[in-house]
């Protein structure tokens, strides 16, 4: 593992004390943050989401790591900021309306942070035009919707009937995912992508960006 | 399965199960009725039947033929309105020996499932883990939210729709150990404690959806001893003396009563102990 460096062990084994101690160093020594996300913390959250395909991460490790991941995040990015490094993509997420669950989302949340996108979390029992309004302000983002309900699953038909109808359908992409979730219910609405769980929602996400 | 004086409402009727939502995709009936018949022999006090989207008739059909092969008491499971009272207007006590359906659930925000009552009498799932905020559903973050939705529930059933505590089966809401950071099960704790004091919830019933304890977890630790049958046995170990005297749950579970020495009862005492994300370590610790 040390060959991939400190922080991207911290990351994987989710230590994060560990993450915030290496990344304060890295930062106070004047390491690239760029690189450092590009070459160790995405890098490692990408191992996770493939240890956590294969079933040799589950979700606790995931949450871990993700939070390892954040602890990191939060300190480079006021550096990348003052950069002007840009994020791989930007995202808007929620739960959508009638529905409490959250953790798929947040799932899928802390794994997209963990790939380099800017999350927008909309949070839970997320009306249409909340989703609308959010697209609007964040334009050319990917929209993603939660539904763990068989009867709230079809308000993700309606979310993207009010993209449509506020104009912003065109740039923006849809994606849809929760446990009543399939292919086929993404291709009937007319959602742009369906992922059965976190880490392939990244790939997904990165392929509607051309990340 | 059995331990004394747990009840299961058998959950494999269900369309977010993957496998059962196949059958359901496929119209194959059959292959329902078989899971009602397997489910009712295995011991399951009652059988859950949730149609997921389909159509009021589909349900009230289905409800007909479930009770055409299984003697048991069904637990009508929607959300919806209209699919209830089919499922409550097709439901014949008489072939469950005389014994009330379930109503899986009502909330804060669903009291109007009460009016149902008026097609028969049924035994509510009072859903607690959710309250109303400025009239919208809200998660219950702590024991007094949940005991007071419960209590809401309880009053309004019992004051408005001359029901009886007996009647009421109180759900606190279970969430998943494995992406428990936010002390769920504290919560869910606290509220089972403060009901099972409180002389108001005398002779009410408690349930959870026990399956749900355990999702996203291994099935297996490294030595292939269990791992979600364990924590879930550890689970009922410490509720069932709470008062849980039921759970939807699987009929192929083998849930039984630990002692404490038990790895899966030392892991859930730790949890309690804990919080953040040093419950999802220790979890980890119990399985990896």
């Amino acid at each position: 593992m040390a060959e991939n460096g400190e922080l991207y062990d911290a990351i994987l084994v989710g230590n994060a004390k560990k993450a915030e101690e290496i990344t304060t160093a890295a930062l106070e020594a004047k390491a690239d943050p760029n690189e450092l996300v590009q070459k160790q913390m995405i890098p490692a959250m990408d191992e996770v989401g493939r240890r956590f395909e294969c079933n040799e991460y589950f979700v606790p490790e995931l949450l871990i790591s993700a939070r390892a991941m954040k602890t990191a995040l939060e300190l480079i990015t006021p550096h990348l900021a003052a950069s002007g490094t840009q994020p791989t993509g930007r995202v808007v997420i929620g739960t959508v309306q009638g529905d409490l669950h959250d953790i798929g989302k947040n799932l899928v949340a802390s794994m997209l942070e963990g790939g380099g996108f800017e999350v927008i979390d909309l949070g839970v029992d997320v009306p249409p035009e909340t989703f609308v309004e959010a697209a609007q302000e964040k334009s050319n983002s990917i929209v993603a919707l939660s539904a763990l309900l068989t009867t709230t699953m079809t308000m993700m038909k309606t979310v993207i009937d009010a993209l449509q109808e506020a104009g912003l359908r065109e740039k923006t992409r849809v994606i849809i995912g929760g446990a009543p979730i399939t292919q086929a219910f993404a291709d009937e609405i007319g959602a742009d992508g369906y992922s059965d769980n976190a880490s392939a929602a990244v790939g997904l996400a990165r392929k509607l960006v051309g990340a | 399965m059995a331990i004394e004086n747990l009840k299961i409402i058998g959950e494999s009727i269900n369309d977010s199960v993957p496998s059962t939502h196949k059958l359901f995709e496929a119209t194959d009936i059959d292959g329902l009725l078989e899971l009602a018949r397997f489910q009712s022999e295995r011991g399951a006090a009652y059988i859950d039947v949730n149609v997921g989207p389909r159509s009021p008739q589909f349900m009230a059909d289905l409800v007909r033929k479930i009770q055409s092969v299984a003697c048991k008491p069904l637990s009508i499971d929607t959300p919806d309105p209209a699919i209830a009272r089919a499922g409550l207007e097709a439901y014949d006590p008489e072939k469950a020996g005389g014994a009330k359906p379930v109503l899986n659930s009502v909330t804060s925000l669903r009291t109007g499932m009460f009016d149902l009552l008026e097609v028969r009498r049924f035994r509510p799932i009072l859903l607690a883990s959710e309250h109303e905020v400025d009239g919208r559903s809200r998660p219950c973050r702590t024991p007094e939210e949940t005991v007071a939705a419960a209590r809401h529930l309880v009053h309004t059933f019992r004051d408005q729709y001359g029901g009886a505590n007996d009647d009421c089966i109180i759900d606190p809401g279970i969430f998943p150990l494995g992406s428990d950071s936010e002390g769920n099960i504290h919560r869910l704790f606290g509220a089972m404690e403060q009901m099972h004091a409180d002389p108001d919830f005398d002779g009410c019933h408690y349930s959870v959806g026990l399956s749900n304890f355990t999702v996203m977890l291994p099935s297996k630790r490294p030595d292939g001893t269990p791992v979600k049958g364990a924590l879930e046995s550890a689970f009922l170990t410490k509720a069932m003396p709470l008062g849980l005297d039921m759970v939807i749950g699987s009929v192929k579970r083998k849930y039984e009563l630990l002692p404490p020495d038990h790895p899966a009862m030392q892991c859930l005492n730790d949890v309690l102990q804990l919080t953040g994300f040093d419950v999802l370590t220790r979890v980890r610790e119990f399985y990896a």
